[in-house]
């Protein structure tokens, strides 16, 4: 590992040295860092779902890349890497066989607070001979989160759940929480419901949650996006849903485990809090 | 007329062309080796196989213009070997002859006595012997009063004794007018029938009274045996 | 004995119990309503009180005793049918096609169109199904190929299943409504889904007098021919029937298994084998099983119905098994 550092220190002392790092993402968090952080040239592939805007909040800057197909790790090898990204829950026999094939690998297994996110940042930045790029992302995301607290500082958060058609509801310890958290919310599934992780949504009992906004994922207005829920139970019920009390934000936004959620974070404090956010 | 009339008929592979005419009154036997076609015949018979060629009549009248309900009233089937997944008791399964009549209850409990099964009524018949449950399906065909009784091996699982009282009520029945055809491998039971039938590879051999027909010569052409008489032993009802 | 007259009390009991469960299953749920509110929401006083009541908890109860009787009922025509006390709609895949069929339409996005699109998917599905187990195995099978012919077409179906759930890129929101089906559930059923079920209720009348016929036909096909049943009428009878009430309710509550082995087996067990008394008595044991399945799961912290059902239903075939070896 030192001896890794080592020349990772001594690669990024090379301008050119550095591109010869070639990496593949295998999952879509990893591939909002990689994008962020990396030369084009240090990237060789993205995960298969790097280019579905539902997922990704990097569709776009993906499309110029190579994805991998959701294969066993030959689908990863021949691109030939020198690193490859996982996350936790990729599969193990996979990240093993990659390692067995010679391969450095990084796992990622923190990733639901910005502190995490910033580690994140710096240990792939060093991986890549980026880490100037990770202090100024880091510092980016320092200061719109400073102006972002500010603002909501004063604010009455306000009561929320997060809306699906399957039947769940996120609670204590979800990104929605963390998202919840940092744009004046209350998740009201933590507060109330005492859910702990994704769970079943308590359907009676949130006929008497004070809930003042629905926080969906997809696009488009909110009349459209709470069309489906107005059919099924309880969202029938919720005041919220009759009165078109809704937040939409981008599915992957919403879902983001990098920096990216402070644009999911900045989204909803403007839905919630308009005055404040102005 | 002939109570059961069999034209010309033919089931594919099983039996060919076969024609036959079984007065009213008569105690028939249909005899044959092992896959010479009597179970076939017996259910062709019934109406419950349909034939590739021919027609079946019961009393002149083609089986198929006889609606179902009535047919059960006109001729019973006893298969050869029954089988019961579910344990209805027994008297529940000779009720069942009552089907198209009203579901009643009519000789229900005299068609019990007659085949020994009083005691056993209540009895389940998934826990019946194969001769036990031999009575039930005839003690369930003679409760339906049909005129043509069509019996596949009656007497085949059955003890010496429940065979001859089985015979004795062939008999009676026969006397009242009604038509027994049975198929059975005992050909000195045949001996005694009043008339037999011969089949043999799917096809008619013979028919007529048992002495005229079951000579040595076709004995030994059809099943492979030489006939010697002698004493032996002979088995009655006390 | 023939009669009906042994264990009158069982038919009295179902009915108290039934009452008892859905009593229960209206008055007692996540949301703790007193005994003055709930009188409330029946007398439309309290608001809350009365959509939880009529809108949450009277649609649930009504589709889960719907559910119960269908699959119970579904049982024990096959059973006749096959002659087999073995069959049964999930065991021998009529289940699972009912669900490969709604999880296509899911797919396919068929399923927006109209209500009724689902339904009727699951119905195809559970058609198909049912022409393959007559393929595979012949009437009056033993149990040995008829339980082979239900595991191959489980097998084949729950590839079809499988195969939308992985191919192509995973919707979690599309898949977390595709594993409902696998799970089968009751959860937030509504008055759509009441509707829905109506055809289990049509279905029911009509094999209500088809009990004494059963009965015949279930001791041989030839032999209730000659007693005066028109068998190829009956057969087709009780094959639709069979396929509606497996396939009507699977589409409103997915895959719920043993329901159909169990109740006719339990109830056999307890009146004997007389289908005049067994149609009604399975309708109503099976309401009985599946309204009480779901109040253990609830209870024990919101198991899906398909599992508390397959956790009392697997050791009970298991057992049924080892009594026939």
């Amino acid at each position: 590992m030192l001896r890794l550092f080592i020349l990772l220190v001594f690669a990024s002392g090379l301008a050119h040295a550095s591109s010869a790092v070639r990496v593949v993402s295998q999952t879509v968090g990893t591939d909002e860092l990689l994008l962020a952080l990396a030369e084009p040239a240090q990237i060789a592939a993205l995960s298969h779902i790097a280019k579905y805007p539902e997922f990704s909040a990097v569709a776009k800057e993906a499309a110029a890349y190579s994805s991998i197909s959701a294969g066993d790790s030959e689908a990863i090898l021949k691109f030939k890497p020198t690193l490859v990204l996982f996350a936790d829950y990729s599969r193990t026999e996979l990240v093993a066989q990659v390692r067995k094939a010679g391969v450095e690998v990084i796992v990622f297994d923190r990733y639901a607070t910005l502190t995490d996110v910033y580690a994140n940042l710096r240990t792939l930045g060093r991986s890549l001979g980026r880490e100037a790029r990770a202090e100024e992302i880091i510092a980016a995301c320092e200061a719109r989160m400073a102006v972002l607290s500010a603002k909501l500082k004063k604010v009455k958060p306000k009561r929320v759940v997060n809306a699906s058609t399957y039947g769940l509801l996120s609670g204590a310890g979800t990104t929605f929480q963390d998202l919840c958290d940092h744009a004046g919310a209350e998740n009201l599934a933590t507060t109330l419901g005492g859910l702990k992780g994704v769970q079943p949504e308590p359907s009676e009992k949130m006929l008497v949650w004070p809930i003042d906004y629905l926080v969906l994922g997809g696009e488009g207005a909110v009349s459209d996006a709470l069309a489906p829920l107005r059919t099924v139970l309880p969202y029938r019920y919720i005041d919220a849903v009759r009165k078109d009390r809704a937040v939409v934000l981008p599915s992957a936004l919403l879902a983001s485990v990098t920096h990216h959620r402070i644009d999911a974070y900045e989204l909803l404090a403007r839905g919630l809090h308009p005055e404040a956010m102005k | 007329m002939s109570a059961l009339t069999l034209k010309n008929i033919s089931v594919a592979g099983r039996l060919q062309a076969v024609s036959l005419e079984l007065p009213a009154g008569a105690l028939v036997g249909l005899i044959g080796p092992n896959g010479s076609g009597k179970s076939t015949l017996l259910q062709a018979a019934a109406g419950l196989l349909p034939v590739s060629e021919g027609a079946v009549s019961w009393s002149g009248k083609a089986v198929g213009e006889i609606a179902i309900m009535e047919r059960a009233r006109r001729a019973a089937w006893v298969p050869q070997e029954a089988k019961f997944e579910f344990g209805f008791s027994v008297r529940a399964v000779v009720q069942q002859g009552r089907y198209a009549h009203g579901d009643d209850e009519a000789g229900v409990d005299e068609a019990l006595a007659r085949f020994d099964l009083t005691e056993l009524a209540r009895r389940p018949v998934n826990q019946l012997s194969g001769g036990e449950r031999q009575r039930v399906m005839l003690a369930r065909a003679v409760v339906t009063q049909a005129p043509l009784q069509l019996w596949d091996e009656p007497l085949a699982p059955l003890d010496p004794r429940h065979g001859l009282e089985v015979l004795a009520l062939a008999r009676e029945l026969a006397a009242k007018g009604g038509t027994v055809l049975m198929s059975l491998h005992d050909l000195r039971v045949a001996h005694a029938l009043d008339l037999v039938v011969v089949l043999a590879r799917g096809g008619l051999r013979a028919l007529g009274k048992p002495g005229e027909v079951l000579t040595p010569e076709l004995l030994r052409e059809v099943f492979g045996v030489r006939v010697r008489t002698a004493d032996g032993l002979t088995l009655e009802l006390p | 004995m023939t009669r009906g007259a042994s264990q009158p009390w069982v038919m009295p009991s179902l009915i108290v119990a039934l009452l008892g469960l859905v009593f229960i299953s209206l008055a007692w749920g996540e949301l703790t309503l007193s005994p003055a509110q709930l009188w409330a929401g029946l007398n439309n006083t309290d608001e809350l009180a009365r959509t939880v009541l009529f809108q949450f908890r009277l649609p649930r109860v009504i589709t889960g005793l719907l559910t119960g009787a269908a699959l119970a009922a579904g049982g024990l025509v096959m059973q006749a049918y096959f002659r087999n006390s073995l069959a049964s709609p999930d065991l021998l895949g009529v289940s699972s096609g009912a669900a490969a069929g709604a999880v296509s339409a899911i797919v396919l996005g068929w399923t927006a169109v109209a209500l009724w699109v689902l339904p009727l998917a699951a119905v195809a599905g559970a058609v198909v199904a049912t022409f393959a187990v007559l393929l595979l195995a012949k009437r009056g099978a033993s149990s040995e190929r008829l339980l082979l012919a239900g595991v191959a077409l489980n097998a084949l179906l729950g590839a079809v299943t499988s195969y939308q759930l992985s191919h192509g890129v995973a919707l979690w929101e599309r898949n977390s409504q595709l594993l409902f089906w696998l799970l089968g559930g009751l959860e937030d059923r509504s008055w759509l889904h009441v509707l829905a079920a109506l055809p289990i209720v049509v279905a029911a009348a009509l094999l209500w007098p088809l009990g004494r016929q059963m009965d015949l036909l279930s001791l041989g096909e030839a032999e209730a021919q000659s007693l005066g049943v028109d068998v190829k009428i009956l057969r087709r009878k009780l094959l639709v029937l069979a396929t509606v009430l497996a396939a009507t309710a699977t589409a409103v509550a997915g895959i719920v298994g043993f329901v159909g082995l169990v109740v006719p087996h339990g109830l056999r067990l307890l009146v004997g084998p007389e289908h005049r008394r067994l149609v009604p008595l399975s309708i109503l044991g099976g309401a009985v099983f599946v309204l009480a399945c779901d109040l253990v799961g609830r209870v024990g912290g919101n198991l899906r119905l398909g599992i508390v059902t397959a956790l009392i239903g697997g050791p009970f075939f298991l057992w049924l098994l080892r009594k026939r070896a």
